[in-house]
Protein backbone atom coordinates (compact mmCIF):
# COMPACT_ATOMS: atom_id res chain seq x y z
CA UNK A 1 0.00 0.00 0.00
CA UNK A 2 1.44 3.20 -1.04
CA UNK A 3 -0.03 5.30 1.08
CA UNK A 4 -0.63 7.76 -2.01
CA UNK A 5 -4.27 9.13 -1.61
CA UNK A 6 -4.17 11.11 -4.86
CA UNK A 7 -3.67 7.99 -6.43
CA UNK A 8 -5.82 5.89 -5.14
CA UNK A 9 -8.62 8.31 -5.06
CA UNK A 10 -8.00 10.27 -8.18
CA UNK A 11 -11.35 12.01 -8.28
CA UNK A 12 -10.62 13.61 -4.57
CA UNK A 13 -10.49 17.11 -5.48
CA UNK A 14 -7.48 19.07 -3.82
CA UNK A 15 -8.52 22.26 -2.96
CA UNK A 16 -5.84 24.86 -3.27
CA UNK A 17 -3.17 24.64 0.05
CA UNK A 18 -2.04 28.40 -0.05
CA UNK A 19 -4.12 31.51 -0.06
CA UNK A 20 -5.74 33.32 -3.19
CA UNK A 21 -2.93 36.15 -3.09
CA UNK A 22 -0.06 33.99 -2.64
CA UNK A 23 -0.80 32.49 -5.99
CA UNK A 24 -2.68 34.26 -8.18
CA UNK A 25 -1.05 38.44 -6.98
CA UNK A 26 2.23 37.19 -9.13
CA UNK A 27 0.15 36.47 -12.04
CA UNK A 28 -2.36 39.69 -12.38
CA UNK A 29 -0.03 41.72 -14.23
CA UNK A 30 0.86 39.70 -16.99
CA UNK A 31 -2.66 39.14 -17.17
CA UNK A 32 -3.62 42.72 -17.78
CA UNK A 33 -0.85 42.59 -20.24
CA UNK A 34 -2.40 39.64 -22.04
CA UNK A 35 -5.37 41.68 -22.18
CA UNK A 36 -4.63 44.80 -23.25
CA UNK A 37 -3.12 42.44 -26.58
CA UNK A 38 -6.32 40.48 -27.11
CA UNK A 39 -8.82 43.72 -26.30
CA UNK A 40 -6.81 46.14 -27.90
CA UNK A 41 -7.93 48.42 -25.00
CA UNK A 42 -6.12 49.27 -21.94
CA UNK A 43 -8.93 50.71 -20.18
CA UNK A 44 -11.00 47.57 -20.60
CA UNK A 45 -8.10 45.12 -19.66
CA UNK A 46 -7.92 46.20 -16.36
CA UNK A 47 -11.83 46.28 -15.93
CA UNK A 48 -12.36 42.52 -17.78
CA UNK A 49 -8.84 41.56 -15.25
CA UNK A 50 -10.54 42.63 -12.17
CA UNK A 51 -13.67 41.24 -12.73
CA UNK A 52 -11.67 37.73 -13.25
CA UNK A 53 -9.61 38.26 -10.85
CA UNK A 54 -12.97 38.62 -8.57
CA UNK A 55 -14.39 35.93 -9.86
CA UNK A 56 -11.07 33.45 -9.28
CA UNK A 57 -11.46 34.49 -5.46
CA UNK A 58 -15.24 33.63 -5.21
CA UNK A 59 -14.07 30.37 -6.68
CA UNK A 60 -10.77 29.77 -4.92
CA UNK A 61 -12.30 27.05 -3.05
CA UNK A 62 -13.56 24.68 -6.30
CA UNK A 63 -10.17 25.46 -7.96
CA UNK A 64 -8.17 22.15 -8.44
CA UNK A 65 -4.77 23.95 -7.65
CA UNK A 66 -2.85 22.73 -10.62
CA UNK A 67 -2.15 25.61 -13.11
CA UNK A 68 -3.31 28.85 -11.80
CA UNK A 69 -2.33 30.50 -14.61
CA UNK A 70 -4.06 28.68 -17.13
CA UNK A 71 -7.24 28.89 -14.65
CA UNK A 72 -6.97 32.85 -13.98
CA UNK A 73 -6.18 33.23 -18.33
CA UNK A 74 -9.55 30.92 -18.67
CA UNK A 75 -11.75 32.42 -16.68
CA UNK A 76 -10.49 36.33 -18.40
CA UNK A 77 -10.43 34.95 -21.50
CA UNK A 78 -13.92 33.90 -22.05
CA UNK A 79 -15.03 37.17 -19.75
CA UNK A 80 -12.71 39.36 -22.32
CA UNK A 81 -14.76 37.40 -25.51
CA UNK A 82 -18.03 38.43 -24.21
CA UNK A 83 -17.02 42.01 -23.73
CA UNK A 84 -15.75 41.80 -27.28
CA UNK A 85 -19.20 40.34 -28.45
CA UNK A 86 -20.69 43.33 -26.44
CA UNK A 87 -18.31 46.08 -28.11
CA UNK A 88 -19.51 44.43 -31.42
CA UNK A 89 -23.19 44.73 -30.45
CA UNK A 90 -22.49 48.60 -29.11
CA UNK A 91 -19.05 49.33 -30.97
CA UNK A 92 -20.87 52.21 -33.35
CA UNK A 93 -22.23 53.91 -30.49
CA UNK A 94 -19.62 53.63 -27.51
CA UNK A 95 -16.09 53.27 -28.59
CA UNK A 96 -13.40 53.31 -26.06
CA UNK A 97 -9.74 55.35 -26.82
CA UNK A 98 -7.30 52.84 -27.49
CA UNK A 99 -3.81 54.86 -26.34
CA UNK A 100 -1.21 52.65 -27.58
CA UNK A 101 2.02 54.46 -27.07
CA UNK A 102 3.31 51.69 -25.16
CA UNK A 103 4.33 49.21 -27.96
CA UNK A 104 4.31 52.27 -30.87
CA UNK A 105 7.66 52.49 -29.52
CA UNK A 106 8.44 48.88 -29.33
CA UNK A 107 7.12 46.81 -32.50
CA UNK A 108 4.44 48.69 -34.34
CA UNK A 109 4.46 47.07 -37.14
CA UNK A 110 3.67 43.76 -35.35
CA UNK A 111 1.00 45.36 -33.22
CA UNK A 112 -0.88 46.10 -36.06
CA UNK A 113 -0.40 42.95 -37.82
CA UNK A 114 -1.28 41.47 -34.12
CA UNK A 115 -4.52 43.45 -34.47
CA UNK A 116 -5.71 42.40 -37.90
CA UNK A 117 -6.17 39.36 -36.80
CA UNK A 118 -9.59 38.08 -34.88
CA UNK A 119 -9.59 37.97 -31.12
CA UNK A 120 -9.44 34.36 -30.59
CA UNK A 121 -6.84 33.56 -33.11
CA UNK A 122 -4.46 36.44 -31.18
CA UNK A 123 -5.50 34.44 -28.16
CA UNK A 124 -4.76 31.67 -29.50
CA UNK A 125 -0.59 32.83 -30.91
CA UNK A 126 -0.11 34.38 -27.57
CA UNK A 127 -1.02 31.62 -25.44
CA UNK A 128 1.33 29.28 -27.73
CA UNK A 129 4.18 31.36 -28.77
CA UNK A 130 4.36 33.41 -25.73
CA UNK A 131 3.10 30.61 -22.41
CA UNK A 132 4.00 28.03 -24.38
CA UNK A 133 0.45 26.22 -23.74
CA UNK A 134 -0.39 23.07 -25.55
CA UNK A 135 -2.40 23.04 -28.17
CA UNK A 136 -4.86 21.02 -26.00
CA UNK A 137 -4.54 23.14 -23.28
CA UNK A 138 -5.60 25.76 -25.06
CA UNK A 139 -8.48 24.42 -26.12
CA UNK A 140 -9.81 23.64 -23.03
CA UNK A 141 -9.12 27.36 -21.96
CA UNK A 142 -10.84 28.30 -24.89
CA UNK A 143 -13.72 25.75 -24.82
CA UNK A 144 -12.78 25.09 -28.36
CA UNK A 145 -11.67 21.65 -30.42
CA UNK A 146 -8.29 20.98 -30.46
CA UNK A 147 -8.70 21.48 -34.42
CA UNK A 148 -9.91 24.84 -34.41
CA UNK A 149 -6.79 25.88 -32.20
CA UNK A 150 -4.54 24.00 -34.35
CA UNK A 151 -6.14 25.97 -37.50
CA UNK A 152 -6.01 29.59 -35.75
CA UNK A 153 -3.18 29.12 -34.28
CA UNK A 154 -2.04 28.34 -38.83
CA UNK A 155 -3.86 30.95 -39.77
CA UNK A 156 -2.52 33.59 -36.65
CA UNK A 157 1.52 32.71 -37.86
CA UNK A 158 1.14 32.84 -41.61
CA UNK A 159 -1.01 35.79 -41.18
CA UNK A 160 1.83 37.43 -38.98
CA UNK A 161 4.38 35.95 -41.08
CA UNK A 162 2.91 37.68 -44.21
CA UNK A 163 2.03 41.14 -42.84
CA UNK A 164 5.84 41.32 -41.34
CA UNK A 165 6.92 40.09 -44.85
CA UNK A 166 8.89 37.17 -43.21
CA UNK A 167 8.62 35.38 -46.34
CA UNK B 1 16.83 30.97 -35.40
CA UNK B 2 12.99 30.27 -37.39
CA UNK B 3 11.31 32.55 -38.20
CA UNK B 4 8.64 31.03 -36.42
CA UNK B 5 11.27 31.34 -33.39
CA UNK B 6 12.09 34.96 -34.04
CA UNK B 7 8.18 36.06 -34.15
CA UNK B 8 7.58 33.94 -30.99
CA UNK B 9 10.37 36.44 -29.00
CA UNK B 10 9.01 39.19 -30.93
CA UNK B 11 5.76 38.72 -29.03
CA UNK B 12 6.90 38.23 -25.94
CA UNK B 13 8.79 41.06 -26.10
CA UNK B 14 5.92 42.89 -27.41
CA UNK B 15 3.60 42.14 -24.94
CA UNK B 16 6.04 42.59 -21.89
CA UNK B 17 6.81 46.14 -22.66
CA UNK B 18 3.27 46.93 -21.91
CA UNK B 19 2.96 48.10 -18.30
CA UNK B 20 1.10 45.96 -16.06
CA UNK B 21 -0.64 46.47 -13.07
CA UNK B 22 -0.77 45.88 -9.24
CA UNK B 23 -3.81 43.33 -8.36
CA UNK B 24 -6.24 44.27 -6.59
CA UNK B 25 -6.47 45.41 -2.86
CA UNK B 26 -7.91 41.77 -1.27
CA UNK B 27 -9.21 43.58 1.91
CA UNK B 28 -10.94 46.12 -0.60
CA UNK B 29 -12.01 42.95 -2.84
CA UNK B 30 -13.18 40.84 -0.23
CA UNK B 31 -15.40 43.73 1.58
CA UNK B 32 -16.51 44.36 -1.94
CA UNK B 33 -17.48 40.83 -2.41
CA UNK B 34 -18.96 40.12 1.18
CA UNK B 35 -21.24 43.65 0.24
CA UNK B 36 -22.31 42.22 -2.94
CA UNK B 37 -23.29 38.83 -1.11
CA UNK B 38 -25.35 40.54 1.26
CA UNK B 39 -26.99 43.00 -1.43
CA UNK B 40 -27.52 39.29 -3.10
CA UNK B 41 -29.03 37.82 -0.13
CA UNK B 42 -31.22 40.68 1.09
CA UNK B 43 -32.56 40.45 -2.78
CA UNK B 44 -33.20 37.18 -2.76
CA UNK B 45 -34.80 37.68 0.54
CA UNK B 46 -36.58 40.04 -0.49
CA UNK B 47 -38.31 38.18 -3.60
CA UNK B 48 -38.50 35.20 -1.67
CA UNK B 49 -41.01 36.61 0.69
CA UNK B 50 -42.57 38.16 -1.69
CA UNK B 51 -43.38 35.09 -3.76
CA UNK B 52 -43.73 33.20 -0.69
CA UNK B 53 -46.64 35.57 0.41
CA UNK B 54 -47.87 35.26 -2.90
CA UNK B 55 -48.18 31.86 -2.75
CA UNK B 56 -49.66 31.59 0.67
CA UNK B 57 -52.01 33.90 -0.57
CA UNK B 58 -53.34 32.05 -3.58
CA UNK B 59 -53.38 28.74 -1.77
CA UNK B 60 -55.39 30.03 1.18
CA UNK B 61 -59.05 29.46 0.31
CA UNK B 62 -60.95 30.47 3.60
CA UNK B 63 -59.53 32.21 6.60
CA UNK B 64 -56.52 33.32 4.59
CA UNK B 65 -53.83 35.32 5.20
CA UNK B 66 -54.68 38.26 2.32
CA UNK B 67 -53.85 41.43 3.32
CA UNK B 68 -51.82 40.50 6.36
CA UNK B 69 -48.30 41.38 6.53
CA UNK B 70 -46.53 37.79 5.59
CA UNK B 71 -44.59 36.90 8.60
CA UNK B 72 -40.79 37.04 6.28
CA UNK B 73 -41.29 40.15 4.59
CA UNK B 74 -39.29 43.01 5.60
CA UNK B 75 -39.88 44.43 8.76
CA UNK B 76 -41.66 41.53 10.09
CA UNK B 77 -40.49 39.20 12.80
CA UNK B 78 -39.33 36.34 10.73
CA UNK B 79 -37.78 37.95 8.03
CA UNK B 80 -35.63 36.06 6.10
CA UNK B 81 -36.56 32.99 7.73
CA UNK B 82 -36.58 30.65 4.82
CA UNK B 83 -38.82 28.66 6.90
CA UNK B 84 -40.34 27.43 3.21
CA UNK B 85 -37.02 25.39 2.81
CA UNK B 86 -37.88 23.88 6.16
CA UNK B 87 -40.35 20.93 6.82
CA UNK B 88 -43.57 21.78 9.22
CA UNK B 89 -41.72 20.19 12.16
CA UNK B 90 -38.76 21.95 11.29
CA UNK B 91 -40.45 25.01 10.97
CA UNK B 92 -42.41 24.75 13.81
CA UNK B 93 -39.26 24.39 16.41
CA UNK B 94 -38.00 27.43 14.35
CA UNK B 95 -41.33 29.20 15.39
CA UNK B 96 -41.42 27.79 18.64
CA UNK B 97 -37.30 29.25 19.57
CA UNK B 98 -38.79 32.58 18.11
CA UNK B 99 -41.84 32.72 20.85
CA UNK B 100 -44.25 31.44 18.46
CA UNK B 101 -45.76 28.79 20.34
CA UNK B 102 -49.50 29.44 19.03
CA UNK B 103 -49.44 28.36 15.51
CA UNK B 104 -52.15 27.61 13.69
CA UNK B 105 -51.27 25.69 10.81
CA UNK B 106 -53.57 25.46 7.81
CA UNK B 107 -52.91 21.79 5.58
CA UNK B 108 -53.61 22.34 1.91
CA UNK B 109 -54.38 18.76 0.51
CA UNK B 110 -56.13 16.78 -2.65
CA UNK B 111 -55.83 18.28 -5.52
CA UNK B 112 -56.31 21.50 -7.41
CA UNK B 113 -60.02 21.06 -9.20
CA UNK B 114 -62.72 22.79 -8.22
CA UNK B 115 -64.10 20.81 -5.07
CA UNK B 116 -61.18 18.29 -4.80
CA UNK B 117 -58.81 20.52 -2.98
CA UNK B 118 -59.36 20.13 1.52
CA UNK B 119 -58.47 22.52 3.85
CA UNK B 120 -57.67 21.46 7.43
CA UNK B 121 -56.25 23.46 10.38
CA UNK B 122 -54.57 21.73 13.00
CA UNK B 123 -52.37 22.81 15.88
CA UNK B 124 -49.75 20.57 15.57
CA UNK B 125 -47.85 20.91 12.33
CA UNK B 126 -48.15 18.14 10.06
CA UNK B 127 -45.26 15.38 9.57
CA UNK B 128 -44.72 16.66 5.80
CA UNK B 129 -45.62 19.57 3.27
CA UNK B 130 -44.06 22.45 1.45
CA UNK B 131 -44.08 25.56 4.35
CA UNK B 132 -45.56 28.40 2.91
CA UNK B 133 -45.10 30.94 5.33
CA UNK B 134 -48.02 32.94 7.00
CA UNK B 135 -49.02 35.44 9.04
CA UNK B 136 -50.07 36.92 12.32
CA UNK B 137 -54.09 37.29 12.08
CA UNK B 138 -56.31 39.59 14.38
CA UNK B 139 -56.78 36.62 16.42
CA UNK B 140 -52.77 37.17 17.25
CA UNK B 141 -52.15 33.67 16.15
CA UNK B 142 -49.80 32.62 13.18
CA UNK B 143 -51.47 31.05 10.20
CA UNK B 144 -48.81 28.76 8.55
CA UNK B 145 -49.98 27.15 5.41
CA UNK B 146 -48.81 23.26 4.43
CA UNK B 147 -48.98 22.49 0.95
CA UNK B 148 -49.71 18.73 0.56
CA UNK B 149 -51.18 18.91 -2.64
CA UNK B 150 -49.94 16.61 -5.45
CA UNK B 151 -49.55 19.60 -7.47
CA UNK B 152 -47.93 21.19 -4.81
CA UNK B 153 -44.47 22.81 -4.78
CA UNK B 154 -41.60 25.05 -2.79
CA UNK B 155 -41.49 28.34 -3.13
CA UNK B 156 -38.37 30.82 -2.96
CA UNK B 157 -35.32 29.96 -2.66
CA UNK B 158 -36.24 25.95 -2.42
CA UNK B 159 -38.79 25.87 -5.67
CA UNK B 160 -37.49 22.60 -7.18
CA UNK B 161 -37.33 20.88 -4.10
CA UNK B 162 -38.79 17.72 -3.10
CA UNK B 163 -41.24 17.98 -0.29
CA UNK B 164 -40.01 17.48 3.20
Amino acid sequence: MSGDATTEQPNVVRLPAKPFADVMSPLYSGLVRRLVLVLGNREDAEDVAQDAYERAYRSWSKFDGRDPRAWLYTIALRLAFNQLERRRNWGRIISRSTPREWTDAVDPDLLSALNSLQPRVRACILLHSVDGFTLGEIADMLGEPIGTVSSRLSRARTGLKAALEMR
Amino acid sequence: MSDDQQLDVRLGSLEARIPGAVAPDLEHKRRRVRLAGRSAVAASLLLLATVATTVAIGVVVSGGVRGYPGIENPGQPLAGAQMECMSPPQAAAYLAAHGFNDVVWQVESGGTGRGEGTTTFVTAPPAHGYVMPGAILDDGKLHMIIDQRASGHAVGACYGMPMP
